[in-house]
């Protein structure tokens, strides 16, 4: 009898510990409802913050910026917690022990980041309408404004995964996330809000929208081909 | 053991008996432009304002501000703030490459110089904006480009402050400063990029500025190099020596 040992492909790696990320969560649904929860109390705020605005106040010019707010606190909730059970039962060190390229390791972690907020983005953003927008008519362009979205919420991902990673063995790891993470991603929340307020509050879409969203785009090429490359120090040492 | 850390950690030589005499070469040069800046320099017509407009509670023309003076400080500071944290990345690499732990050590006193700098040229910035442009702050592409640098120079501080063991927090000092690197060239170049910004493009080959404004902003500009390089050798040399004394301790405890 020959025993066949063959060495897994690295997209096999690669699913295997995206499903183990998945897994955990449709289990416990911790992240995921955390960040829900999350971001329904953010909007709960914005009503009480925006209560005395009154009717002249014009809320589509300003919905792309409370949007992205929301997204980018909740986005700091979820990222911190996506490490700290990794560090909990020594599971980051199982998954180090394995001969994998380290890379794997962060594409299927801000992968799982990835579909985690998008998950919630795509809870919240009906609800963000139900409260805030029904009294108001967006432009009809305003389905383009799940591009921004999208390129921003890869971009958060990215990024936010080498900084939870690199946070979670620090002393006052969630303060120092925002610290670190807030400055990092202004540039990408710049473009976003305003690529989502064009098509949302209508302008200038040919211009303001493409160089915008061109914007979000390299900042998510730099930034997590960035990521990439220096994961392997920030999780090994 | 003593032998080597030596040999790890040279203190003295060519580069340190240097520092002195570049510090005080610096700080003569900046004196001089200083002098040379309120003397020399012809004034010039700062703030373009449109008509008349109320800046400071005085309504203000088409008016001959001093404050144009800032100018010849604000630029060389901001650049050699770019080079310093320029070092910094380069050290930072270096000590991904090596593991050499006296390269973060370099890094961190790069960064450190680089505080300095970026929180002087923030200041200057600051009354430039308030006496020539009226207002405190503007959201203008260069000014938010650097105001994200500074927040990240002091959040590498903090991130510095908040790991313990040394060969991990120099590790994730390195991957920071990597990617704080990154808005380095961003503000330097978005003058170019968005033509449209309020901040002028300094560094170009028709800048327009006369003999008389160039002398003092060259010797400024030379002078705070010459401060900057200083303080870093002296810097370096405190810590070196804290190091071997250390190591002398520990021998001594052996």
């Amino acid at each position: 009898m020959t025993v066949r040992v063959q060495k897994p492909s690295t997209f096999a790696q690669y699913v295997t510990l995206l499903r183990k990320d998945l897994q955990r969560e449709f289990r416990t649904r911790d992240m995921l409802s955390s960040m829900a929860i999350y971001a329904f109390l953010v909007l709960v705020v914005y009503g009480a913050a925006l209560s005395q605005t009154g009717s002249q106040f014009d809320i589509l010019q300003m919905s792309g910026g409370m949007l992205w707010a929301l997204i980018v606190f909740t986005s700091l909730l979820g990222l911190n917690r996506s490490f700290s059970y990794e560090k909990e039962d020594g599971c980051l060190e199982g998954i180090l022990l394995v001969p994998l390229d380290r890379s794997v390791v962060f594409l299927a972690k801000a992968t799982s980041n990835f579909l985690f907020l998008l998950a919630v983005e795509i809870v919240v953003l009906p609800l963000y309408y139900f409260f805030f927008l029904t009294t108001t008519t967006p432009q009809p362009t305003w389905p383009l404004m799940l591009i921004p979205m999208l390129v921003g919420t890869i971009g958060i991902a990215g990024i936010g995964t080498l900084l939870s990673t690199i946070t979670t063995s620090t002393r006052g790891k969630d303060v120092l996330l925002a610290v670190l993470f807030i400055p990092l991603v202004f540039p990408l929340l710049y473009a976003c809000v305003s690529a989502t307020t064009v098509v949302v509050a209508g302008g200038d879409i040919e211009g303001i929208f493409r160089n915008s969203v061109l914007l979000a785009v390299g900042y998510d090429l730099v930034m997590v081909l960035l990521s990439w490359v220096l994961y392997d120090y920030a999780v090994s040492a | 053991m003593t032998e080597t850390q030596t040999d790890k950690h040279p203190i003295g030589g060519l580069a340190d008996t240097l520092a002195k005499p570049a510090l005080l070469i610096g700080a003569l040069l900046t004196a001089l432009a200083f002098v040379l800046a309120f003397t020399v320099a012809s004034p010039v017509v700062g703030a373009k304002v449109n008509g008349v407009e109320l800046i400071g509670n005085e309504m203000i023309g088409n008016q001959i501000l001093l404050s144009q003076k800032i100018f010849y400080f604000h630029m060389p500071v901001a650049v050699v703030s770019m080079v310093v944290l320029t070092g910094t990345a380069f050290f930072a690499i270096r000590f991904l490459m090596t593991r050499d732990a006296l390269y973060d050590l370099k890094a961190k006193i790069c960064t450190e110089i680089g505080l300095v700098f970026v929180i002087c040229t923030m200041i200057s910035g600051d009354l430039w904006t308030r006496f020539e442009w009226g207002v405190w702050w503007v959201w203008e592409p260069r000014l938010t480009t650097y105001l994200i640098l500074t927040l990240m120079v002091i959040a590498y501080f903090i991130l510095r402050t908040a790991v313990d063991e040394p060969e991990r927090r120099a590790t994730y000092a390195s991957v920071f400063s990597l990617i704080m690197y990154v808005d380095v060239p961003i503000s330097f170049f978005i003058t170019r990029l968005i033509p449209s910004s309020v901040h002028p493009v300094i560094m170009r080959s028709d800048s327009g500025m006369s003999p008389d404004m160039l002398a003092p902003l060259m010797c400024s500009l030379f002078g705070f190099c010459l401060i900057a390089y200083g303080l870093y050798r002296f810097r370096a040399r405190t810590e070196l020596i804290a190091l071997r004394v250390e190591a002398a301790k520990d021998t001594l405890d052996d």
